[in-house]
């Protein structure tokens, strides 16, 4: 079988599109064992048009996930976010806690048809997470023995992914100046701009034009969104946001 | 700044930054790792493959300091993947004078998220051009396979060797990186490359 996988990784660099890709990914899940498969960015991807998604989902699943905006919510991404190998579905109440709504939407996959799956994490620092998942058919058998091999097939599937959405980002990823991301560092510690100026041996003034640039950089207009995404995207640290 | 040492010399690099070098590697793969390798005098992570047949290239601050490093191995004598982990390889391991291993990459904890990632990318560039330099055609590796992702977003040109093995602690695999030509511009088009102080190359022991 690795010879099959060996072959995908080396077809997958010379893909274009996502169509390309949504095709070579729905053969190789196939011939590892796997109905369906489902690539994307954990963003809600009606807002971000530079944001993949493919997948063969049953017709019905796809729409239902996307009215409910679920790219941001889903209980499968969310444990996808904690761990950098990937994971059985079947491990998921171990990996997170599960609400009310996340038992109902795997509830509710289970009822279109979708079983047992797998999940590979997709961490680039600096950039938006995402992963890429294998499901089976509900009451088909979960092809255990193929994990290692869909680990590097998602992992290259998304790398290919990422070359796609990088042709189509008008100036690449959001970045600060240094001085911009220490202010924001300071902001999500719950500093105020008095508090940071005196940190940074600044003016008040100062740290609060900082803090402004950064916002528009990311496009937001809120202290707390701006650390938001500065943590998303890796700008800033969860360890040196927390450190004492 | 980066540095190249080859053939057991270490001059002009510092005495410094090489015992900084040995003890970032007991600090990231003993300390937060977790490796069962050995450590010497309690401080310095070396091994049996720290000797006169190694090349490091190293990334170091103004003042010498050491920020990251990789340890190069020839794979024409015993080395990690060759015997240590052969069977993580579907073919024999590449092997020959124009195939070495990248082992013990390592950044240094006293960096932040930022500065890790500056020469995380000094150091792949630094990696590509001595391959270059050296007419070394394939690096290959054990990787761990959380990184797998990010290696492939460097942009280089990156193969899996054989089916990765699960450990208790995640899972590993083989890994083969061709250096062409063209690795610089993939690695600049990923806003990887950066060479701004061209490597200081050390001569080969006689």
């Amino acid at each position: 079988m690795f010879d099959r996988v060996d072959a995908f990784v080396r077809d997958v660099r010379g893909l274009e599109t996502e169509a390309e890709l949504a095709g070579a990914l729905g053969e190789i899940a196939h011939d590892l064992g796997f109905r369906y498969f489902a690539l994307t960015h954990h963003v809600d991807v009606r807002a971000s048009c530079t944001a993949i998604r493919i997948h063969n989902y049953p017709e019905g699943w796809a729409e239902w996930f996307d009215e409910q905006a679920l790219g941001k919510t889903d209980p499968v991404h969310r444990a996808s976010n904690i761990t950098s190998v990937g994971f059985p579905w079947s491990k998921l109440p171990e990996m997170i806690a599960l609400t009310a709504d996340d038992r109902r939407v795997l509830e509710l996959a289970r009822s279109h048809g979708i079983g047992e799956g797998f999940t590979v994490p997709a961490h680039v620092p600096g950039e938006a997470h995402g992963s890429c998942s294998f499901a089976c058919v509900a009451g088909e058998r979960f092809a255990g023995e193929h994990v290692a091999l869909l680990q590097l097939v998602g992992a290259y599937a998304f790398e290919a992914a990422r070359r796609m959405r990088r042709s189509r980002l008008p100036g690449g990823p959001v970045r600060l100046t240094d001085r911009q991301r220490e202010c924001v560092m300071w902001a999500a510690r719950g500093k105020s701009d008095w508090e940071i100026a005196r940190v940074l041996g600044v003016s008040e003034a100062t740290v609060g034009e900082h803090l402004r640039h950064a916002y528009e950089r990311y496009g937001v207009g809120k202290r707390t969104l701006v650390t938001v995404h500065a943590l998303f995207d890796g700008t800033i640290g969860f360890l040196e946001v927390l450190r004492r | 700044m980066a540095i190249i040492v080859e053939g057991g010399r270490a001059e002009p690099c510092s005495e410094r930054t090489l015992r900084a070098m040995f003890e970032d590697r007991k600090s990231v793969f003993v300390d937060l790792l977790k490796w069962d390798v050995p450590v010497l005098d309690g401080r310095f992570e070396l091994d049996e493959f720290d000797d006169a047949n190694a090349t490091y290239v190293i990334v170091a601050d103004p003042d010498g300091d050491h920020l990251g490093s990789a340890r190069l191995l020839p794979t024409t004598r015993a080395h990690i993947l060759g015997s240590l982990f052969p069977h993580l390889c579907a073919a024999p391991p590449p092997a020959g004078a124009e195939v070495f291993e990248i082992t013990r990459f390592c950044l240094s904890r006293r960096q932040n998220a930022v500065s890790r990632r500056r020469t995380r990318n000094r150091l792949v560039s630094a990696l590509a051009w001595h391959a270059l330099e050296r007419g070394i055609r394939t690096y290959t590796g054990v990787a761990e396979l959380a990184w797998l992702q990010q290696i492939l977003a460097f942009g280089w040109d990156c193969r899996p060797l054989g089916v990765p093995e699960r450990l208790e602690c995640g899972m590993i695999g083989a890994l083969a990186i061709e250096i062409r030509h063209d690795t610089p511009e993939l690695l600049a088009a990923n806003g990887i490359w950066d060479l701004t102080h061209g490597p200081t190359e050390i001569p080969q022991a006689a």
